[in-house]
């Protein structure tokens, strides 16, 4: 299994350094998509030096591509430039040799999805609903619910164990519970690649490796490519789960 | 477990999905809500200069030879000769009864776009009037009445479009490379100060109390003289924007979850913010060229109807759309009747009953601000 998973490093830092932070990048198998990040160099507008200098990074299809570097080395920089949430000041973004440009934005959030690090919602809105929301790049506007996002969002809820949470309202449940209800909706989004940006935050250990699980029961069973990043406690973790 | 009681379980979840959970909180708002206006509207019938029982009043609302005539709707709604009624049909359904529909309309106009106002910047203090709409308007107002009062016929067209105007100068001064939340507020609270100053300026100049009074009149919100004019006037521009509020509720409540996971979900996020402003400011124009500026009802009431049925945009906006309407025929009630024979502003009302509301929300709540 380990030869699934690969490794990126940002900024070179050592890895197991109390500092370190670890994004992982699980992809799936075959029919999961191959993204390729070439020399990017991103940069914030607020900011005058770039927070990514030329960095490149390669996610297999069918594996789990780990990306780990220390705190404010530019992970989830660089994942919001693999994800077109940030505008590449040099280089490119690649899905299956495809330029993420030349992509519709509502196709792109079906081939690729992102978990940011900080989501909001609205305390009312329940579980389901927020699933729900990520079939989103799915329909048209005036297209009312079909049994293939049901389907989808059903098998969402149950992969990422939060059936039981299912009717709650998000503002009741607990920081880890939240998040795995934000790692249904990213699930229910149905894409080949799937960025995760530190998605065990908040999590206990328990629920750490079921994340981690679940993004191993993905890697195995659908067409997924996972890069993802999370913090150094599963940085031990993962190379068991993985 | 039989197939067939799968499958109906999946259709009625499915069924619940399209037509929103028939939620019991969200019907009795609505029931609740058509209450009061009628109450309202069978109050503000009854009275008036012309004096008639009440029995005598209701009788007229419901006469047959005007609610089932062709001809008398053709006339209300499109301007045609009214055809032959008694003389309290007439003072009921010509002038009595058409205050009733423009407050409602007006009230329904002022929540949608509050409501989409909230979601747009995702804070629920925001009004329709947080983007310049108001301010713009209401120094058109200033203008015409003190500078150009020549072109005082156009006045309500003339303060809508200084609204969208001012939209516009709002949402240019914020773009930088898109907009935020933020910056949009932020340029809202500028241009408002800015053609708030001028339009105090303008006040100076007034040399009639008339003018003045009239001034005031349109820039706190009157319901005073309206007529099937104001009516056929806001009608179809109201009708458009409930549509297009209530077919966008989707897209409200992707752009609840925040910019960069809307965005992430495949939505344009600065045209659908662009577009779902533009619907908001042509609900706000429509009541401001009946009504003049009416404040409190777009900020309170989708905070009420928040309050009761969650922050679902589904549900919020049919609430919204039937709660809207409630606020604002119970306070024209006061506005008209209160000081009995003078007539007060009716945004003066909506300030009286809004603010303690508000205040009392506020006390309520633990966390306010966000939705």
């Amino acid at each position: 299994m380990s030869e699934q998973t690969q490794i990126s490093r940002i900024n070179g830092e050592a890895p197991g350094n109390s500092d370190t932070d670890e994004e992982s990048a699980p992809t799936g198998e075959t029919g999961g998509a191959t993204l390729d990040g070439n020399d990017l160099v991103l940069s914030y507008p607020s900011s005058d030096d770039p927070v990514v200098a030329g960095e490149s990074i390669t996610a297999r299809a069918g594996a789990v591509t780990a990306l780990i570097g220390p705190n404010g080395s530019g992970k989830s920089t660089l994942l919001k430039g693999l994800a077109d949430q940030l505008a590449p000041d040099a280089g490119s973004v690649l899905v299956d040799s495809r330029g993420i440009q030349s992509f519709e934005k509502k196709e792109l959030a079906r081939t690729l999805g992102l978990l940011s690090q900080e989501s909001t919602s609205p305390d009312s809105i329940t579980v389901e609903d927020l699933v729900y929301h990520g079939r989103y790049p799915h329909r048209g506007f005036f297209e009312s619910v079909t049994d293939e996002d049901e389907q989808a969002v059903d098998r969402a809820i149950e992969l990422a164990g939060c059936g039981h949470l299912r009717d709650r309202e998000v503002g009741q449940l607990s920081g880890g519970q939240k998040q795995l209800a934000w790692i249904a909706m990213v699930l229910a989004q149905d894409t080949d690649v799937l960025l995760l940006d530190e998605p065990t935050t908040f999590l206990d250990l328990h629920h750490q490796l079921e994340v981690m699980e679940i993004v191993e029961t993905l890697r195995e069973e659908s067409d997924i490519t996972v890069p993802r990043s999370c913090s150094r406690t599963c940085s031990r973790s993962t190379p068991r789960s993985t | 477990m039989p197939e067939g009681s799968v499958q109906d379980e999946t259709t009625s979840r499915r069924r619940e999905r399209v037509f929103v959970r028939v939620d019991g909180s969200l019907l009795s708002l609505c029931l609740g809500s058509v209450a009061v206006v009628v109450a309202g509207g069978l109050v503000q019938v009854s009275f008036g200069a012309y004096s008639m029982t009440i029995l005598e009043a209701w009788r007229a609302v419901f006469d047959p030879a005007v609610v089932f005539s062709g001809q008398a709707w053709e006339a209300f709604l499109l301007g045609g000769e009214l055809p032959e009624m008694g003389k309290r049909s007439l003072i009921v359904w010509n002038i009595r009864l058409p205050r009733v529909f423009v407050g409602a309309l007006v009230g329904m106009n002022l929540a949608v776009s509050g409501a989409i106002f909230q979601a747009v910047t995702r804070n629920e203090l925001a009004s329709p009037f947080i983007l310049g709409v108001s301010s713009g308007a209401g120094l058109m107002i200033l203008l015409t009445l003190v500078v150009f009062s020549g072109l005082s016929a156009f006045l309500p067209l003339i303060a809508s479009i200084g609204g969208a105007v001012a939209f516009l100068i709002v949402y240019a001064i914020a773009w930088k490379n898109g907009t935020s939340p933020v910056r949009l507020v932020l340029a809202g609270v500028i241009v408002g100060t800015v053609f708030g100053s001028v339009q105090t300026a303008l006040f100076f100049f007034a040399d009639d109390i008339g003018v003045v009074q009239s001034a005031i009149a349109w820039t706190t919100g009157s319901l005073t003289g309206t007529d099937w004019e104001q009516v056929r006037m806001a009608l179809p521009w109201t009708a458009v924007a409930m549509l297009l509020g209530l077919v966008s509720s989707r897209q409200l409540n992707v752009l609840l979850l925040g910019e960069s996971t809307a965005s992430s979900l495949g939505m344009s996020v600065e045209k659908v913010r662009f577009a779902l402003s533009g619907v908001a400011v042509l609900a706000a124009a429509a009541s401001i060229a009946v009504a003049g500026i009416v404040g409190f009802v777009g900020l309170i009431v989708p905070h009420m109807v928040r309050n009761i049925v969650g922050s679902d945009y589904r549900k919020l906006v049919i609430g919204c759309v039937f709660a809207g309407p409630a606020l604002m025929v119970a306070a024209d009630v006061g506005a008209r009747l209160a000081l009995n024979p003078v007539q007060i502003p009716v945004g003066i009302v909506t300030g009286l009953v809004g603010g303690p509301y508000f205040l009392y929300l506020m006390r309520k709540q633990d966390n306010m601000g966000e939705i």
